[in-house]
């Protein structure tokens, strides 16, 4: 009887260590799980961040996309705090929340950012040929009224009277 | 005037016109500098967003501020930025500005935030002392609430007899995106309050 009671007691004693250890396993899962989203969001921001500066960078009004890069990058922090302290479902729910806002981001960035190339480089070719053409002009204008300026220095020097001045 | 007069004047007006002529072309061909430190702005204002009426004496579990702290960019373009919330006593390191060193201290409360060149960012920041105890000389906290999230901290402070209190800081550190790293590092500026626990 007692060797039974022996069994029981390790067999409860085996059960509670296995239990223990599974959730611990559990515990840990979720939180490489919550860590994961979290870098997972991080890297997504920094993406699109990275595809916003090309946009302003070529020339882009990126006001819009910055705004919409606050909103993500709010729930990132969120989700960081929660991380910090043990919320783990908090932190998988706002990294989740974060690439949720930053979808379509990177493409919309890339379409700025052609646009805008596309003006520049309209503005750049309008800026130089009237820079050449501004050139050409003050040249052209400037050996014309050379021309008419000599000449017509010369025809009031031949209008001259030469005076004999007195001694 | 004579005519050799006439042909200076001509020529200096001339180049004159042709370098202005020339400028717009110019400017989009030579990379001229661009004038002016960059550099980013963080400050932190009282509850009137005045640089005065800062929480001092404080208490357990009563609520201060808010305080206001704000960042302006001038790095020329868009950044990002990340600013840590951190608490220490007054045996607890700070960041070194010098050294562009952080605090080792852990973060605890986190504001992310995009600006493009020129504009400002502020944000309110309400904070609690959640378990403040007193034993003898000294005194310690153990939690600390900011904008309604609750933190650890471990911080003791004892008696400061020169200043009269026991003494406590939350300051923040400002924390810039670098795409050369790809990483946040911190961006050298630091600001913060002192605080004076209080029992009642």
């Amino acid at each position: 009887m007692s060797g039974l009671r022996s069994v029981a007691a390790l067999f409860v004693l085996f059960a509670l260590v296995s239990s223990v250890s599974a959730l611990g396993a559990m515990a840990s899962a979720v939180e490489s799980e919550a860590v994961s989203a979290v870098e997972g969001a991080e890297a997504a921001v920094a993406e699109a961040f990275g595809a916003v500066v090309e946009a302003e960078r070529a020339g882009g009004n990126v006001s819009e996309l910055l705004d919409r890069l606050d909103l993500a990058a709010e729930y990132l922090a969120t989700a960081n705090m929660c991380l910090r302290t043990g919320e783990f479902d908090g932190a998988v729910r706002n990294a989740s929340l974060c690439v949720g806002a930053l979808e379509g981001l990177a493409e919309d960035a890339a379409a700025l950012r052609d646009t805008a190339a596309g003006e520049s480089g309209q503005r750049l070719w309008i800026t130089t040929s009237g820079s050449i053409v501004g050139v050409v002009m003050v040249v052209c204008g400037g050996f014309v009224g050379w021309r008419w300026s000599k000449k017509r220095y010369y025809r009031q020097a031949l209008k001259m009277k030469p005076e004999v001045a007195d001694e | 005037m004579s005519l050799e007069d006439y042909r200076t004047l001509f020529m200096v007006g001339g180049l004159v016109l042709i370098l202005v002529a020339a400028f717009p072309g110019l400017s989009v061909v030579v990379p001229f500098p661009r004038g002016g430190e960059r550099f980013s702005e963080l400050w932190i204002l009282g509850p009137e967003r005045m640089a005065e009426g800062y929480p001092f004496n404080v208490r357990a579990e009563e609520m201060q501020g808010p305080v206001y702290v704000g960042v302006r960019n001038h790095m020329g373009g868009s950044q990002s930025y990340l600013i840590y919330a951190k608490f220490r006593d007054r045996t607890q390191p700070l960041p070194n500005a010098t050294a562009s060193e952080p605090s080792s201290l852990p973060p605890l409360y986190e504001f992310r935030f995009f600006l493009a060149d020129g504009q400002t960012w502020e944000a309110p920041v309400r904070f609690t002392i959640e378990d403040l105890g007193f034993k003898g000389n000294g005194s310690f906290v153990a939690g600390i609430s900011i904008n309604d999230q609750v933190f650890p901290v471990n911080c003791s402070s004892s008696w400061d007899s020169e200043n009269k209190g026991f003494h406590y800081e939350l300051f923040f550190e400002l924390w810039l995106y670098q795409e050369g790293s790809q990483s946040f590092g911190f961006h050298d500026r630091f600001v913060g309050i002192w605080l004076n626990m209080t029992k009642s």
